[in-house]
């Protein structure tokens, strides 16, 4: 138990320390990229919890995904971010401010907090024991039959973050000939051979 | 020292929350920094809710984890194309100067 | 919880054996390499003239799109990992519940299809 003690400590320091990198970094790409690593510290607590899947959805997700659009858009615009940059330090007392703050609220509330007895009778679905079923397997068991609501509500949100996207960002150019197979096929010879009846030295 | 229980992850979801609500603070100008640290606060709140099921052996902290990533994809998604067809009209990303509906 | 971590003991071993072969490939230069820099070995180099300017291009926002549609189905792959593992033991109400799920996110497709987001011009 005391390696997985030791990971914990390496995994968690790295995600703190990457965490700070990503509000400190000067280059907003360097910030994506410490984003990364601290979506993949992450991930690896989330398997010394015992939490298998969600740790690969992190990983496949997030740094598959997320962080590669957080990539395009760094990319895509060409910004000045020298410029960006200013007022850091105009920022900083408030912001050191309210982070301090923050962070003590946070540890007063953790060095005084006791599980309520009735938590423990209160637990909706038990993990199984992990030698017998996986943790895929403990999630799917209850997200598509008891948290049905839940499941459906997710495609919801999936779908309309398709569609605003689209409708955000999809401009089509102008004046672009492009091909369409329906019309292609659906054309006839009627409809685009004529016969024109020619006079002898007149043209048409 | 070497037992890792449910505290040692609550320091460090609140660590992960602290530096998410500061970089919003400290990046007032760069809305991307500011997207990324959204990230970041609902990486550590999925920090809580997977330390709680662990600890409470109840699968449905990480069910809602699921979710929660689930909206966070979306937020970056739109966050992201709202900042691109602002980029697309104003030609920057000057957060600044989005204050037209104001009053 | 000991044994799901040992099953994690050959990826912490490659991320040792990667992290050490790229930390000493990007050590290696510094010590083994000869170095005489000047000023217009270091400068970029361009067929005989200064460089106009930044070598950092603009990506084209369609290509953003693209990322974002895989985003979405990303996530819809990442729903059906546990639903596929547990297909047998769901019944009827799982596997429809899914097929709603897979629904709702086709409407999404056909959506995109019909405004041709996934044209390219």
């Amino acid at each position: 138990m005391t390696i997985a003690a030791l990971f914990f400590y390496l995994y968690a320091a790295v995600a703190c320390a990457s965490a700070f990198m990503v509000i400190a970094a000067r280059n907003p790409v360097h910030s994506v990229l410490f984003l990364i690593l601290t979506f993949v510290s992450a991930a690896a607590l989330f398997v010394l919890l015992g939490a298998e899947f969600l740790a690969m959805i992190l990983v496949v997700v997030y740094v598959g995904a997320v962080a590669v659009l957080f990539l395009f858009v760094v990319m895509m615009l060409d910004v000045d971010f020298a410029e960006l940059r200013q007022g850091f330090l105009q920022y900083l007392p408030v912001g050191a401010l309210v982070g301090v703050i923050f962070l003590v609220e946070l540890v007063l509330v953790l060095g005084t907090w006791a599980v309520a007895p009735e938590a423990m009778r209160a637990i909706q679905a038990p993990i199984p024991p992990l030698d017998q079923v996986s943790n895929t397997q403990a999630i799917g068991r209850v997200l598509y039959t008891t948290y049905v609501h839940y499941f459906q509500l997710a495609g919801v949100v999936l779908l309309v973050a398709m569609i605003g996207a689209i409708v955000l960002t999809l401009r089509h150019k102008e004046n672009v000939k492009r091909q369409d197979v329906g019309r292609q096929i659906a054309r006839t010879r009627a409809m685009s051979v004529e016969l024109k009846k020619v006079e002898p030295g007149q043209g048409i | 020292m070497f037992v890792i229980g449910l505290q040692h992850y609550l320091v460090v979801g609140a660590i992960l929350f602290t530096l998410g609500a500061l970089g919003i603070f400290l990046n007032r100008k760069n809305v991307i920094i500011i997207l990324m640290s959204i990230e970041l606060i609902l990486l550590s709140v999925n920090v809580n809710l997977v330390a709680f099921s662990a600890y409470l052996n109840d699968i449905v902290g990480q069910v809602f984890a699921l979710l929660v990533l689930t909206v966070a994809a979306a937020e970056a998604a739109i966050g992201l194309a709202i900042l691109v067809a602002y980029f697309r009209n104003r030609g920057s990303i000057a957060v600044e100067d989005i204050n037209l509906m104001k009053g | 919880m000991t044994a799901l971590i040992q099953d994690y003991l050959p990826i912490v071993v490659f991320l040792a054996v990667a992290a050490a072969i790229g930390l000493a490939l990007m050590a290696a230069p510094f010590f083994v390499a000869y170095k005489a820099p000047d000023a217009e070995k270091l400068s970029a180099y361009e067929c005989g003239f200064n460089a106009f300017d930044d070598a950092r291009m603009k990506f084209d926002v369609r290509f953003y799109l693209v990322a974002i549609l895989f985003i979405i189905f990303d996530l819809e792959v990442a729903f059906l990992f546990p639903w596929a593992i547990t297909l047998g033991e769901l019944g009827t109400f799982g596997f429809w519940s899914m097929m709603v799920f897979l629904a709702v996110l086709t409407i999404g497709f056909i959506y995109e299809w019909r405004k041709g987001a996934l044209e390219w011009d």
